[in-house]
């Protein structure tokens, strides 16, 4: 149980939580918040991971994650709030 | 003493990114919510990623990781400005008049 492992728990319990906690309830658009923190923080905590079991060829988990959340994260504020006027 | 900084450095990030994960759930919403995710993106996820870079040493690991935390930066800093975006035009529909709908 190295520090990396903890700080990977720490942030699933304090980031990751709240995250889908917000992102259970509300209108579309508050949910949004909820998804996106997740986007930032899932990487993290994989990257976490990968270091604290010392195996960092599981680093590009995280850089997928990190390319392609916040394609996700635009494509639901284009349906959200895209059309015009 | 690299793996002193190394880990000082986690301690902040990590410390951030708890903030913002307390930050959605405490702040009202819907607009001072979004505080959290530039707090993330821009402090937390950065600091981690170096922490990281230090603890790997230098290298080619440590440039992928900051390339990762660029990535995570800049994508977060975008992904909030679209959230706020929509935040505002579901909220306060006639709020953007102009070049800015």
């Amino acid at each position: 149980m190295n520090a990396w492992l903890l700080a990977a728990a720490a942030l699933l319990v304090g980031t990751i939580g709240p995250a889908i906690a917000v992102a259970l309830h509300g209108p579309s658009h508050r949910r949004l918040v909820g998804a996106d923190l997740a986007g930032t923080g899932m990487p993290v905590v994989f990257l976490l991971l990968a270091q604290g079991y010392s195996r960092t060829s599981y680093q590009d988990l995280a850089l997928i994650l990190a390319v392609l959340a916040p394609a996700g994260t635009l494509v639901f504020t284009r349906f959200l709030a895209g059309e015009r006027g | 003493m690299r793996h002193q900084i190394a880990l000082a450095l986690l301690t902040a990030g990590t410390a951030a990114l708890v903030l913002a994960g307390l930050a959605v759930l405490r702040l009202p919403p819907p607009f001072l919510r979004l505080h959290a995710l530039s707090l993330a993106s821009t402090l937390g996820a950065p600091l981690v990623v170096l922490a990281l870079a230090v603890q790997t040493g230098p290298g080619r690991g440590a440039v992928k990781l900051l390339v990762i935390g660029s990535l995570l930066a800049v994508g977060g800093t975008v992904t909030t400005m679209a959230v706020g975006r929509t935040t505002v035009r579901r909220e306060r529909p006639g709020l953007l008049r102009g070049n800015q709908r």
